[in-house]
C-alpha cells in the first residue's frame, strides 16, 4: 500500500505564510544592518541629541543617556546580531557537518565515542560554554563570542549531522553509486550532503535564532561585544537602570530582537512546509 | 566468464553465511541464483559485485582474481558487471534528475564521449521517454523506476547485469513487463538473476544454481531441474510453488 | 442464511482522493472469497473498514453490517464488541503484527482471556495458559512451551505468522480476514501456512476473507473471488470461472501473467 499520509493526508505546499513573513522579518534586519555599512542616521560614538530624549522626529526612537541616538544603536546592534548569528552557524556548520560525516562513517567503537563525547558537549550549556570560551580568550571581542557559539553548536550538528548521514548511507541507491565506480568521497558530495541538507538548513536556522539569542544575554553580561559594536543586550543591560523613566531603552532593543529571531524561526518553519519539492512519493 | 571456486564466507567459524560455494557462469549465457531466505543470496551477490571478499576461496572474471582492493582492477570490473536491484524506491537517489542517476556510472568510471547521448539510448532502450532525463524519480511509478534502474546498469555497455529480486516489489502486470526487458537484454548480456522466485527465474534464465543455507545444493539447466529435481531441497521448492487451477 | 457479512456501497475517500468506490459483496458463514488487487487497489483500505479500523480523517460512507452490526458510523466502543468476536485479522508483517517487548504466550492470552471471560464469565489462569498451548499446538508449532516463553524476535518469520495467526483463532470469530498473510513468507513457508488456514477454516467453519495480489496463492485458499482495480470491482465469481474465462481485460491480463509463469514452471496445474 502507498502514498497517502495516513496522519495528515496532505500534501507538501508549495508556498507558506511562515516563510513569507520570516523572509521579510529576516530580509528587513539584513537590509539594515548592510545599510549601516555606508549610513546611519547619526554618528553612533557622540551625542547628538538631549540625554535620555524621548523619541521625537530628530531621533525617532530617543537618545541614550550619553546623547547618542537610539535608533542609529539600534541599526548597529542588527549588524552585530547577523555577524555573530551567521558567523557562529558558519563555524559550526562547517566543523559540525565534517565531525558528523567522519562519525557516519567510523567503525563501530570509534562512533560510539565520539557520539558519547557529542553528547556531553551538548548537555553542557551553551551559555555557560561561550562563557568559557570567552574567559579563556582573554579579552572579549565580537569573534570571541562567534567562536564560542560556533563550537556549542558544532556539537549539536555533527550529532544531528551524523544521524542523518548513517540513515541516508544504508540506502540503496548509495551501493549503487559505488558499483556505479563512485568514490566515498564522490557519494558524500554526490548523495549525502543534497540528502541531508534539507533537514539541516532548517536546523541551521533555529540554530541561528539561539545564536543571536545567547550573543545577546552575553553582552548583557558583558562578555559580549564592546563598544563601538553596539548589541542588542549591551543596549538591554544599559537601558535597566532608566527603565521606568525611559521605558522605550528597553523596548525598543528588545522588539529588534524578538523580531530577528521570529523571523528566522518562521523561515525554519516556513522551510519545513515548503519542504523539498522531491517529497510526495505518490503511485 | 565469471566463476567461482569453493567460496565461503562467515564472521565467524560457526556463523558461515556460505559454505563452498562453486559454478561458473559462461558468457552470454542467463543464470538464475535461486535461494529463501537465509541461503546466502543476499551475501553471494555483495561478493560478485566486489562490496565484501570471501573469507576463502576466489572469484575469477576473466583471467583475474577479483581483488576489490585493486583500484585498476575494480575500475574495469565495475564497468563490466552493473547490478540492478529490489527496491525501485530507495534504489533512485531521490534529490537528483533522472539525467544525473543513470549518468553517474559514465562520471565515475570515467567513460568518454557525450553524456547525454548515453544516456538517452539508454532510456530508449528501456522504454522510457526522453523528456524523463529532466525528471525525478518520485514523479515515476515502482516499474518505471525500475527501468531508470536498467538504465543506469546498462548506460556503460557493461557485460554482465546482476539482478537481486529485481522485479519481487512489483505488481505482477508491471513484473511480466520489467520481466520482458530483461529477456530483450539478456539477449546481448550475460544475465545473473539472484530471486527467490522460481516462476520469474525460469522465465528468464537458462541455468540455475539452487542454494540452502549457504551452500549450493543442485545447479545445471533451468529444463533439466524443472523435470527432474535432483536434491530433496529443490523437489519441495518446486511442489511449495501455487499453481494455477487449470 | 442471511449472510455474515454484507458490503452495500462502500466507499473510502481521503484528502480528495477516492479510494475505494462503490463496493458491494457479501460473504455466508463458512464461505471463503479471495480479493485480488494490486497495489492502490483499494484492498486493505477494505479489510481496515469492514473493522472499523480506519483513522477519523478517512470518510467511509456505504453500509457495512457484519454479524448483524452495522460497521459504518457505528462509536468505537460497540464496534470493539465486534472485534475479535465476528471478526479477527491476521495481517501481512509478522515482525510488527507482535509486540516485540512481550513474551509471545503472553500475547495469546490476551484474546484468550477476554473470550473466556466472554463466554464463562470468568478465566482462570489454567484455563488460559491451557487454551494457550493448545492453540500453538493447533497451529503447528513444535514445542508449544518453548515458544510460548519466547520473545517474538526469537522465533522465525513463519512461526510468528503461526502465532499470528494463533492469537486470531484465539477470538473464535465467525471471520477470518487474513490480508497478504503469506507475502513476506519464503515461498516452503508459504505452502505450510496455506495449507494451515486452510485446515483450520475448514475445521471450525469460520468464513474467510483472503486478500492478496498473488493469483495462484489466492486460488488455493477460497472458492469465490472479486478483482479490485483503484478501488472499484471489476468482476466477482467462483475462481475456475473468473480464472478461465474473465469479463474484464485487466483480469485477463493478470491471469495471463500468472499463466507464463505458472507455465514456464512446465507441467501446469496440479
Amino acid at each position: 500500500m502507498t502514498a497517502l499520509d495516513l496522519s495528515t493526508g496532505r500534501p507538501a505546499r508549495r508556498h507558506s505564510l511562515s516563510l513569507s513573513i520570516g523572509l521579510a522579518l529576516v530580509g528587513l534586519n539584513v537590509a539594515v544592518a548592510l545599510l549601516t555599512l555606508f549610513w546611519t542616521p547619526y554618528d553612533p560614538l557622540n551625542a547628538s541629541g538631549g540625554r535620555l530624549e524621548a523619541p521625537s522626529l530628530l531621533h525617532w526612537v530617543g537618545t541614550d543617556r550619553l546623547g547618542r541616538d537610539y535608533l542609529t544603536q539600534i541599526m548597529i546592534g542588527a549588524r552585530t546580531a547577523l555577524i555573530v548569528g551567521t558567523g557562529a552557524v558558519a563555524i559550526g556548520a562547517s566543523i559540525g557537518v565534517t565531525l558528523g560525516i567522519l562519525a557516519a562513517f567510523a567503525t563501530r567503537l570509534l562512533d560510539d565515542v565520539m557520539a558519547a563525547t557529542l553528547d556531553i558537549l551538548i548537555a553542557f550549556p551553551t551559555l555557560l560554554l561561550a562563557m568559557l570560551v570567552v574567559a579563556a580568550s582573554d579579552s572579549a571581542s565580537l569573534w570571541s563570542a562567534t567562536l564560542a557559539l560556533g563550537l556549542a553548536i558544532s556539537a549539536i550538528v555533527a550529532r544531528l549531522t551524523r544521524i542523518l548521514a548513517k540513515r541516508v548511507l544504508r540506502q540503496d541507491y548509495i551501493v549503487a553509486s559505488r558499483t556505479s565506480g563512485t568514490s566515498w568521497p564522490g557519494v558524500v558530495v554526490r548523495h549525502v550532503l543534497p540528502n541531508i541538507w534539507p533537514t539541516l538548513s532548517v536546523n541551521f536556522a533555529l540554530q541561528f535564532g539561539l545564536a543571536v539569542i545567547a550573543e545577546a544575554s552575553l553582552s548583557y553580561l558583558g562578555l559580549g561585544a564592546p563598544p563601538p559594536n553596539a548589541s542588542w543586550g549591551r543596549l538591554l543591560q544599559e537601558a535597566q537602570g532608566t527603565v521606568y523613566t525611559a521605558p522605550v531603552g528597553a523596548i525598543a532593543p528588545g522588539i529588534a530582537l524578538v523580531a530577528l529571531v521570529i523571523g528566522m524561526n518562521l523561515l525554519a518553519d516556513g522551510l519545513r512546509d515548503v519542504g523539498d519539492p522531491t517529497r510526495g512519493r505518490s503511485r | 566468464m565469471l566463476d567461482l571456486q569453493n567460496v565461503n564466507f562467515g564472521y565467524s567459524r560457526h556463523r558461515k553465511i556460505l559454505s563452498d560455494v562453486s559454478f561458473s557462469v559462461r558468457a552470454g549465457a542467463s543464470v538464475g541464483l535461486v535461494g529463501e531466505s537465509g541461503s546466502g543470496k543476499t551475501t553471494l551477490l555483495r561478493l560478485l559485485l566486489g562490496l565484501e571478499r570471501p573469507t576463502s576461496g576466489t572469484i575469477r572474471f576473466g583471467d583475474d582474481a577479483l581483488d576489490p582492493a585493486d583500484g585498476a582492477f575494480m575500475r574495469r570490473y565495475r564497468r563490466a558487471v552493473q547490478p540492478v536491484f529490489q527496491d525501485p524506491y530507495s534504489s533512485l537517489d531521490p534529490r537528483q534528475k533522472v539525467l544525473d542517476i543513470i549518468a553517474e556510472p559514465l562520471q565515475s568510471l570515467r567513460i568518454a564521449g557525450p553524456r547525454k547521448d548515453a544516456v538517452a539510448q539508454a532510456l530508449e532502450a528501456v522504454g522510457l521517454p526522453l523528456d524523463a532525463m529532466q525528471r525525478y524519480p518520485h514523479e515515476f511509478s515502482g516499474g518505471q523506476r525500475q527501468r531508470i534502474a536498467i538504465a543506469r546498469a546498462i548506460v556503460a555497455r557493461p557485460q554482465i547485469i546482476l539482478a537481486d529480486e529485481a522485479v519481487s516489489a512489483l505488481d505482477l502486470s508491471t513484473r511480466i513487463r520489467i520481466v520482458e526487458l530483461f529477456k530483450t537484454l539478456s539477449a546481448t548480456l550475460t544475465l545473473v538473476f539472484v530471486s527467490h522466485d522460481l516462476g520469474v527465474v525460469a522465465s528468464l534464465c537458462e541455468e540455475m544454481v539452487i542454494l540452502e543455507k549457504g551452500q549450493v545444493v543442485e545447479s545445471g539447466k533451468t529444463r533439466d531441474i524443472l523435470t527432474a529435481p535432483q536434491h530433496p531441497y529443490t523437489q519441495r521448492l518446486l511442489a511449495s510453488i501455487p499453481r494455477m487451477p487449470a | 442464511m442471511s449472510a455474515l457479512l454484507s458490503v452495500q456501497g462502500l466507499t473510502v475517500r481521503a484528502s480528495g482522493k477516492t479510494l475505494v468506490s462503490d463496493l458491494s459483496f457479501s460473504i455466508g458463514s463458512g464461505e471463503r472469497m479471495g480479493l485480488i488487487g494490486e497495489s492502490g487497489s483499494g484492498k486493505s483500505m477494505t479489510a481496515m473498514a469492514i473493522t472499523g479500523l480506519l483513522p477519523a480523517n478517512i470518510s467511509v460512507t456505504g453500509s457495512i453490517v457484519l454479524d448483524g452490526q452495522e460497521v459504518v458510523g457505528t462509536e468505537d466502543k460497540r464496534l470493539n464488541r465486534l472485534r475479535g468476536v465476528a471478526t479477527a485479522v491476521v495481517f501481512q508483517e509478522p515482525l510488527t503484527a507482535l509486540d516485540p517487548l512481550m513474551r509471545i504466550g503472553k500475547q495469546i492470552a490476551e484474546p484468550v482471556r477476554r473470550r473466556l471471560v466472554r463466554e464463562q464469565g470468568r478465566a482462570t489462569r489454567s484455563a488460559v495458559d491451557r487454551e494457550v498451548l493448545d492453540l500453538l499446538d493447533k497451529v503447528a508449532l513444535p514445542q508449544p512451551e518453548r515458544i510460548a516463553n519466547a520473545y517474538p524476535h526469537e522465533v522465525s518469520g513463519g512461526q510468528r505468522q503461526r502465532v499470528a495467526i494463533a492469537m486470531a483463532l484465539a477470538c473464535r470469530p465467525k471471520l477470518l480476514i487474513a490480508d497478504e498473510p503469506t507475502t513476506a513468507l519464503d515461498v516452503t513457508t508459504q505452502a505450510e501456512i496455506l495449507k494451515l488456514l486452510d485446515g483450520l477454516v475448514r475445521e471450525t467453519g469460520m468464513a474467510l476473507l483472503f486478500i492478496s495480489h498473488d493469483l495462484p496463492v489466492v486460488a488455493e485458499v477460497v472458492e469465490r473471488v472479486m478483482v479490485l482495480r483503484d478501488g472499484i470491482a471489476l468482476e466477482e465469481g467462483a475462481v475456475v470461472d473468473v480464472f478461465s474465462n474473465p469479463s474484464h481485460d485487466y483480469t485477463q491480463t493478470l491471469v495471463d501473467a500468472a499463466r507464463m509463469f505458472d507455465e514456464a514452471l512446465g507441467r501446469t496445474g496440479s
